[in-house]
Formats: structure tokens, sequence, C-alpha cells
């Protein structure tokens, strides 16, 4: 919450109440999650097996405490959202609070990150990461696009030739660059 | 006196020309994540370190510790020049800091939060120098109890202290432990937590988390709520003259000292790290200003001096506990940690004998670190200007390429940076709902540790609970912790206040000059400081319901 719009603290504030009942579910649904995973680590603790040479401690007491610790949290967390103590965004010199969020942006980021993890092995680190930086920066706002998947294309084969070819890294060059030789380490 | 010649062991270590350019390599790459948005010297570590398994021990720790100090003199660049400060450390710098800047004294601010982290991080390096090796002696002595109660308290610290909401920062916590035990059990072999998946048998690797959260989680985060539009910095005016007046010395150097006074020994102490020595300084100045206290809030050099160089030497006073006991009292340092760890090097009391030239190899190249800094620090501040005017969209989009390729790097195996991503949506969710991340990296890297601590403690009392607080130390341990949650609970309310106080300020100062914004962009001017202040004021229990201003000014009565 950084703006003058995050005055957001306070959920009187007829305005802000309004945003923070907007937060709310999914609030809601972290502090859920952070119980549900207490609960789990608690339940599938038991499934860990102690075997007979197991010390006075076995490999179960500290999972144990973790779940409790991860339930009891989550329980304070639920409580705290009744009473109407929200959390604070995080700031951040590039974060504009006053903006609502960009669900959109959000998702094409992570289909683009997706999409490079996915192609990879197939067209190679060099394009699969022209790919990431391109994309993501088009998605972020870069225009002309073909700009940032250039700049994109620079970034990757420097990196492919720095970290692959002299440091030994070995990131697949791909098909294309397959016959390169300074591509690989 | 054995000290001082492997003092100078040491730097005959760092003269060598490759560590120098290490040393070099390192400070740079530090001061330019510290200068950018969105990276920090923890998520650079935790990049660089698959990138540099090639080298040898001396040299990574070296390029670590460049990159450690250097994070810290970039922070205070952009707080001075775009007044929106990333680490919380360097809040305080924002409020005095940007207000020198737009009264046209930007060089002088930059000057003295440069000088006096260079003569606060040499100090502190000097203090580092000789309280280390009395506490590695002093440590070999404690037993499994002594440590699990330290990391207790490290863990009830930084989960509770860091952080605005305390149940948000256990919470963090606890999902750091859960982390840290997926994986095979070191004791009994048996696996936990792997849900079947082979590569979590090794458990989820800490360079995938850190970098996760920190590169993925913010890049998605920024990406969320992204400040469209140029970068507004404000100018600064050429010229060596006009960095520091006569006056401006004469006003620093008592702020340099205390604030480093102040920043080392809270440094050492898990008490929440470097933002609540800034804050302790900023109050101290504040008040030890005589007749200058009327020009806090609209921009005096105290208030950028002190706490800059309590920043610096917190930064060193860390070290004390991660050199001699192996105990990370923030993210950074939890990371340095796992750097130690890569290298088969476990830091504690240990390390000052069996690591002996390294350790004194890393200390020597954090003297020379920030004599390097300090040179390149003010000449080159038109180029860190540059760097601060990234265009958002490459910058972000570079951050994700080169987590993509830090993890990715690890096994070259895909799937990495498929975990990578879903930690980066975790640390999106984190971040968008309140959730301190720094405590998840801590208790990830800590956990495991303490684990074992404890198991072994019990196996040698054969079960007996006593045990963990029957040893004077332990004990306390658990005592001064009660006391810290106290005192630091107490020290947040301050910091509230201080923050408060300058919040108002800063938006009276906003309204007279706002005609220097050109572009509209009048509000950024108020977001810094007043991030600081409402992010912890929303957060009191019981107070987060009332308009902001009212609530700062209630407590500024109080």
């Amino acid at each position: 919450m950084t703006t003058p719009t995050s005055v957001a603290t306070s959920p009187d504030d007829g305005r802000t109440a309004l945003a923070a009942l907007r937060r709310r579910p999914g609030e809601l649904v972290a502090a859920l999650g952070v119980l549900a995973l207490g609960i789990f680590v608690l339940v599938d603790t038991r499934t860990i097996v102690v075997p007979g040479s197991a010390n006075t401690l076995g490999p179960r007491a500290f999972p144990y405490l973790v779940g409790a610790l991860l339930v009891g949290a989550g329980i304070t967390l639920l409580v705290g959202l009744a009473r109407g103590r929200h959390g604070e965004e995080e700031g951040g010199e590039d974060v504009d609070a006053s903006v609502p969020t960009d669900w959109r942006t959000v998702a094409l980021l992570v289909a683009v990150f997706l999409a490079h993890v996915l192609t990879i092995t197939t067209i190679g680190w060099p394009l699969a990461a022209t790919l990431l930086f391109g994309g993501s920066a088009i998605v972020l706002g870069a225009r002309p696009w073909w700009r940032a998947l250039a700049l994109g294309l620079v970034l990757a084969v420097t990196v492919q030739v720095v970290f692959g070819g002299l440091l030994g890294l070995s990131l697949p060059p791909g098909p294309l660059f397959e016959s390169v030789a300074v591509f690989r380490g | 006196m054995d000290n001082l010649a492997a003092l100078l062991d040491g730097f005959a270590t760092v003269a060598q020309p490759q560590y120098l350019l290490y040393a070099l390599f390192g400070v740079f790459v530090g001061t330019a994540v510290g200068v950018l948005p969105g990276i920090g010297p923890a998520m650079t570590i935790a990049l660089l370190l698959p990138l540099t398994y090639s080298l040898d021990a001396t040299a990574a720790i070296i390029v670590f510790a460049g990159i450690y100090y250097g994070g810290m003199y970039g922070g205070s660049t952009t707080s001075i020049l775009l007044n929106t400060p990333g680490e919380s450390a360097s809040i305080v710098t924002a409020l005095e800091g940007h207000k020198m800047a737009r009264l046209g004294r930007g060089a002088a601010a930059l000057a003295t939060a440069a000088i006096g982290s260079f003569v606060a991080g040499t100090i502190a390096t000097v203090a580092l120098t000789f309280v280390a090796p009395v506490v590695a002696r002093w440590a070999v002595q404690l037993g499994e109890p002594d440590y699990f109660a330290l990391m207790v308290v490290a863990f009830v610290t930084v989960g509770a202290l860091l952080g605005s909401s305390v149940s948000r920062g256990l919470a963090a916590l606890a999902l750091g432990l859960f982390l840290g035990l997926v994986g095979t059990d070191t004791l009994t072999g048996q696996q936990r937590f792997t849900f079947g998946v082979p590569s979590f048998a090794d458990g989820v690797d800490v360079v995938v988390v850190a970098v996760g959260l920190f590169a993925v989680g913010e890049a998605l985060h920024v990406g969320s709520r992204l400040r469209h539009g140029p970068v507004h910095l404000v100018p600064v005016e050429r010229g060596w003259r006009s960095w520091m007046r006569r006056e401006d010395w004469r006003r620093s150097w008592k702020p340099w000292l205390r604030g480093t006074a102040i920043g080392f020994p809270v440094g050492t102490i898990p008490a929440g790290g470097a933002d609540v020595a800034t804050f302790l300084s900023y109050a101290t100045e504040k008040k030890l200003a005589g007749p200058h206290r009327a020009e806090f809030g609209k921009g005096a050099i105290e208030g950028v001096a002190g706490p800059e160089s309590a920043n610096n030497a917190a930064a060193s006073g860390v070290l004390v506990p991660l050199l001699t006991l192996g105990l990370p009292t923030t993210a950074t340092a939890a990371i340095i940690i796992v750097a130690f760890q890569s290298y088969g090097i476990q830091p504690g009391p240990l390390l000052f004998e069996s690591q002996s030239s390294l350790v004194w190899a890393l200390v020597a190249s954090l003297y020379v670190g920030n004599l390097m800094l300090v040179v390149l620090n003010l000449p080159l501040v038109g180029m860190w200007v540059k760097v601060l005017q990234i265009p958002r969209h490459y910058l972000y989009a570079g951050i994700l390429l080169f987590g993509a390729l830090g993890s990715f790097a690890l096994n070259f195996a895909p799937v990495d940076v498929l975990v990578l991503l879903g930690v980066g949506l975790l640390g999106f969710v984190m971040r968008r709902y309140g959730y301190p991340v720094a405590p998840l990296v801590v208790g990830m890297i800590l956990g495991p540790m303490a684990e074992d601590r404890l198991r072994r403690s019990l196996a040698i009392s054969q079960g007996d609970l006593t045990t963990l607080v029957a040893s004077p130390f332990a004990a306390t341990a658990y005592g001064v912790m009660a006391l810290l949650l106290v005192a630091g609970l107490w020290l947040k309310r301050r910091e509230r206040a201080a923050g408060a106080v300058t919040s108002g300020h800063s938006s009276d100062d906003t309204s007279g000059h706002s005609s220097d914004d050109a572009s509209g962009h009048a509000s950024d001017d108020v977001s810094g400081p007043a991030s600081g202040s409402e992010q912890d004021a929303g957060h009191d229990p019981g107070s987060g319901t009332r308009p902001s201003h009212a609530a700062t000014s209630e407590e500024t009565n109080r």
C-alpha cells in the first residue's frame, strides 16, 4: 500500500472498505491455504516411516511442530481477518497501489513463462529465452513488439555465448544453433 | 596479535590481481542491483550461486561479500533520487535524502550517504575483526541445546519482528520450515513430503526458492500494478564542489559515528536487522539535532548521514553471528550461508580455525570493497542514474530471464524452472496479501539445522526435555528473546511514530513543491515515506481502523 489511495490501511473509510472487501476473497483463500497446509502436514506426518533405529526424537517430531505452527498461524490469520485486520500489500519502487490489479498481465506473464519452460529442450535455450524476455517485455508494455524480441535475442545469444560457451554451462543450443561452436561449452 | 597476522594474510590474498577483480565485480554488481528496484543482494547471490560453481571458494565468497556491501550502497542512491525505497532499511534515507535532492542538495545527500557508509563500513569491519574471533572462541563451548535456543530466538525475532504483521510473519516462517522439511531426513534416511516426486528427494533447492520468491514473485507483483510512464528522478547537480560543503562535513561526522555505534551492535543481535538500526539512528539524530531539528522532515543532512551509517554498520554486524555461530538473521545472510554450504563450508565457531585463510580473506575483502565502493559510487552517480532509468518492462523481463537461467543452470532440467514458477506464484500471493518473504527464506535454511540440533540434544539427554533450558546460556537466550520481542514491538511503535511525523511533513511539502513535478506524478513523492509508515500503521492490531493521517497524529501525540 503505497500511494494516497492506500490510505486503505483504514477499513473505516467508506471508499477503502470497499477495496478491502474486494480483496477479502483472496486473503481468505491465502489464510485458508496456510491452515489447510498445516492440517495436511499433521496428517501426512503420520505416513513418515519411523525406522526402529530412530533416536529419541524420530523423523516425525519436527514435522508435527511445523504442522502445529502452520495451523496456529492459519487460525490466527482467520480470526484476524474476521476482525477486519487485513494484510498490507507490499509496496515498491515500481508498484502503483492506486491502479487496480491487472490480472491479465499476471496471467500472460505466467503463460509466457510456461511457454519458456516447455520449449527449452525443443527449440533450445537461446530461442526459449528470447521468447521469455520478448514475451514478458511486450506483456509489460514494451513497444514496438519487434524491438523487445530483437533485444531478447541479443541478450539470449550473449548469455549463451558467455555462460554456455565461455563458462561451460551446458545450456542446450537447440537445433538452430547446434552447429555454432561458440554456443557450446 | 595472531588475528592481525591472519588479517594481513587475508589482505595478501585479496591483493592478488584476480581477487581484486572479483571484488570489483562483486561491488559493481552489488551496487547495480542495489540501485535497481525489484532485485536485491539476496536474490543476486542466489542467482549467481549456480553460475559461480566454476570459481574457487575464496573467489566466490569475495564476490558475494562485494554484492552484500554494494547492495547497501546502491540502495541509498535509489531512495535519494527516486524516493521509493526498495529495502525497508533505506526508508529513512528517503525521508530526508529525497527532500534534500528536491532542494537541489542531491549531491550532498548522496555524498554524505556514501562517505557515511564508508566510515561506518570500515569501523564496523574493524569491530568485526576483533569481535568475531572472540565470539567464535566463546561459541566453541556452546552445546547442542544452546544452538537450538539461538535458532529459536532467530526464528521468533525474524518471524515476528520482520514485516508488519506478527501472524503473517509466523505463517511465512512456518511455510519456510515446511519447505525445509521436504526431502530425505538426514538422520534416518526417510523421505518426507516428497509426494513421490524423485526430484524432491534431495529437497527443494534453496536457489529455486530464493530466486522464485525474490525475482519471479516480485516481477509478477510489479506486473500486476505496474507504474506506467517514464521514471521520474530528481536531477543531481554536477561537479565536485557541490558534494559536501564545510558545513555539511561539520554536521555529518557525528551522525556517522553515532550511526555506526548504533548499527553494529543492533546488527549482531537477531533483532530485525538493519531497519531497526536505521530507525533508531534517525530517532537519535532528530533528538540531538539541536538548532537543526526544525529541518527534519524537510531535508536534514543528519537524517541521511546517521541512518545510512547505521544501515552499513548493521550489515557488518550481521556477519558476526553469521560467521561465528552460523546463525543468519536476515534473508541475505541466510543465502550467504547457503553459498558457504555449496562449497562444503559450514559457518560456525570452528570456521575461524578450519577455514582461517578464507575467513580472513573475506574480512580483508570487506575493507577493500568498502574503499572501492566509496571511490566508485560518487564519480559514477551519473551512470547509476542511467541504470535507474532502464524502462521497467525491459528491467522485469530481464529479471525473469536471469531467474529462469539461474534455476535451469542448477541441474539443466526444465522441471526446476517449473518449480521456480510455482514458488514465484507463491511469492506473488505473499506480497499481495502482506506476508513477509524473509522469514520464509530464513526458516527454510535454518529449519533443518534447528531440527538437527534439537534431535541431537534430545538424543544426548535421552529424551529429557528439560535439557533444552538446563544450560545457563539457553535459559538466558530464551529470556533475552522475550525481552527482544517486547523491545522490538515497542520499537515498531516508535518507528511508526517517526515515520508518521515525517509522512505528515512530506505531504505538506509535496503540496508546496508539486510544481517541480511536471508530469502530474505528485503523488509519487509521498509514496516513499508514507509506504513505510502506513505499512506499519495499518498493522497495529486495533489501530488499523482509522484514516491514516488521523492515526499518525495520534501516534505522534502519544
